[in-house]
């Protein structure tokens, strides 16, 4: 089976010889070619190349059209990325400074058009005919409520959100909600298949049970309708959110989630699995292993901790293996015992 | 009348409605309650209170957290202008966000808490090259380098804490200035604070008041 089938077999919950085992690694990709991190993503094709490099060389299944989240930024005339040879680009200058400047944002008309999705297309191109056929490709698109984020900063965000004017915060809201609308139509056209829905503003911890039911729940519902939830996976930038999987699986009908290293995984599948009916027995949970402690974990603990996720996960199925966004400061080895561990036990009998 | 006061301003903040925490505080002073009392009766009992509260509901939220050190610092800036001596000032803190780092949210949580615990913030911004934080921590007369950082490349990079530690060291400013971070790789990796060369770390803002506060005191006492 290709790993495609496996992830399918996964969902469906039909046989397959072991889980999927997915492993981000993006900014890993620049020290592959052995670029520095603005070369690198200054090209689709080294994004392409970096990543089909070091696919052959882990044997994890997925492959990314993600180059940094704060490109997204870029469509809104952001033209400062801070570079950082240890770590991922960020967002180096904010396209709101002030509440002024939300009169005058503007989402791209169609956003195949902007300069800022040429590399994408084209390291889509790529993945799509070199390894469309048989692995998942993943797009990461962020949620309306989470966006500002990336535009105004957190913490002005933050603000805007809980002392601003709603007039002016849902016309923020509205512009980002139209380009996830017009993002998540573009990558899907462009062969990906696997859309990681960010939507960190989608959990009791960052809003609260009332906020989450009466602001994130109905700007998500916008964001999703026009395209639907296929393929989409609900994601919290690792924030945890097992209390709302029941609200995003009946309201929401996402069966795939992204859990966080934080959150309790036994509770997060059992939550997800007695669902499953209700999603005609598809669904995923998926297990994600604190990748930051990666960085100084024994090969010991590191296996030790990919069996006690794969043991939580493995039985009754519709499990996967995953990791955050890698950071660079892991060493090569211990990816190699992470990802030789997940095969091991990540077989299925 | 004071337990009344207490009371609905503990409820204001609680649902994160700033205008009528400054109803209530307003009233209160119309009342005759004088501005010392508003800081130290009310609002530091309701920082400290609301936090653990919050620690304690388990669906307490980063909006509450906000809001709480938000309007603390914004009521106690206002009231520092009515007192009738200056207040007793615990210490200096300059904080900002690590170099390469632009993740603001934490950084001003932490800034509204140590305001209301009155201790002096000098804020630096985002993307703080170390040598500034020295610079500006000498300025300032600052007990305290507290530097804020979300991302693993920029909480234990060569450019971030690391770097401060090593222009301290230099300058022979360890025993005057101490250094404490936080961030999401803290809360990930609680040990990550010591190989940055921090003396202290903590996992929200109130524990971060808290924990700087002890550290100025224990400066001073030595
Ligand atoms: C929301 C979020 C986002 C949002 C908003 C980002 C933004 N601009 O703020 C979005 C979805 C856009 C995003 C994007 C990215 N993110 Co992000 N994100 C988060 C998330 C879920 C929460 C961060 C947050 O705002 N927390 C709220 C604040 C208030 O909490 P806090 O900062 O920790 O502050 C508290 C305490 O830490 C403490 N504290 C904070 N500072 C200080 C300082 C001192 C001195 C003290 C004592 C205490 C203290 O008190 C505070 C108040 O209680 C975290 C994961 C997590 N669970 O934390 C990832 C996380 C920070 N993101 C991460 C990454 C990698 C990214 C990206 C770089 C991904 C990419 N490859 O492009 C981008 C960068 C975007 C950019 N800026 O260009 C990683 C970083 C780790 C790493 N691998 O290096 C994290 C940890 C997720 C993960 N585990 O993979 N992200």
């Amino acid at each position: 089976m290709t790993p495609l089938d496996i992830l399918v077999a996964a969902i469906n919950g039909t046989p397959a010889p072991r889980i999927p085992i997915f492993c981000n690694l993006l900014d890993q990709g620049a020290r592959e070619l052995g670029m520095s991190q603005r070369e690198y993503y200054r090209k689709g094709e080294h994004v392409a190349a970096g990543q089909l490099k070091m696919n052959r060389r882990f044997g994890h299944d997925n492959v990314w059209g993600l180059f940094y989240v704060g490109k997204e930024a870029e469509f809104f005339g952001c033209d400062n990325i801070l570079y950082a040879e240890d770590g991922s680009p960020n967002v180096g200058d904010y396209v709101i400074k002030s509440w002024d400047d939300i009169a005058k944002l503007q989402v791209p008309a169609d956003i195949t058009a902007h300069p800022a999705w040429a590399e994408t297309a084209t390291c889509l191109k790529i993945l799509r005919e070199e390894v469309g056929a048989t692995h998942p490709i993943c797009a990461y698109l962020t949620a309306s409520t989470s966006l500002p984020a990336l535009l105004m900063g957190m913490d002005k965000w933050m603000e805007l959100l809980m002392t601003g004017p709603a007039d002016l915060r849902d016309h923020l809201l509205d512009l980002c909600s139209q380009f996830f609308q017009q993002e998540v139509a573009a990558y899907r056209a462009a062969g990906a298949n696997v859309l990681v829905y960010s939507t960190p503003f989608g959990t009791h911890y960052f809003v609260g049970k009332k906020r989450f039911e009466s602001f994130s729940m109905p700007w998500m519902k916008r964001d999703l309708a026009p395209g639907g939830v296929g393929g989409i996976v609900y994601y919290c930038g690792m924030a945890p959110f097992n209390e709302v999987i029941p609200a995003v699986m009946d309201e929401l009908d996402i069966a795939i989630h992204y859990i966080s290293p934080l959150a309790d995984l036994a509770v997060a599948k059992s939550t997800i699995q007695n669902r499953l009916s209700q999603h005609g027995g598809k669904g995923l949970t998926c297990g994600v292993i604190d990748d930051i402690k990666l960085i100084h974990w024994t090969p010991e603990e590191t296996r030790a901790e990919v069996k006690r996720m794969c043991e939580i996960g493995k039985p009754g199925g519709h499990f996967l293996f995953g990791t955050g966004v890698m950071p660079m400061a892991i060493p090569e080895a211990n990816i190699k015992v992470m990802l030789d561990a997940a095969f091991e036990y990540g077989a299925l009998p | 009348m004071l337990d009344r006061i207490i009371k609905d301003y503990n409820d204001a903040v609680f649902e994160t409605d700033k205008d009528a925490a400054f109803e209530v505080v307003n009233n209160a002073l119309a009342n005759g309650l004088t501005a010392e009392d508003v800081v130290f009766k009310v609002v530091i009992p309701a920082v400290e209170e609301m936090m653990s509260d919050i620690t304690r509901d388990p669906d307490a939220n980063l909006a509450q957290h906000f809001m709480t050190a938000q309007i603390a610092a914004e009521v106690t800036e206002k009231m520092l202008l009515k007192f009738a001596h200056p207040p007793e000032i615990i210490g200096r803190v300059v904080i900002g966000t690590a170099a390469g780092d632009l993740h603001s949210l934490g950084k001003r949580i932490v800034m509204g808490c140590l305001k209301a615990l009155m201790v002096e913030v000098l804020d630096l911004g985002v993307n703080v090259p170390a040598e500034k934080f020295v610079a500006e921590a000498l300025n300032y007369g600052a007990d305290v380098i507290a530097i804020s950082a979300m991302m693993v490349h920029t909480a234990t990079g060569e450019n971030g804490a690391r770097k401060v530690r090593a222009l301290l060291k230099e300058q022979g400013l360890e025993d005057k200035i101490k250094i404490v971070v936080g961030g999401a790789p803290y809360r990930f990796d609680n040990e990550l604070y010591k190989t940055v060369g921090a003396d202290g770390w903590a996992a929200d803002g109130i524990a971060a008041g808290k924990m700087i506060v002890d550290l100025i005191r224990a400066g001073k006492a030595s």
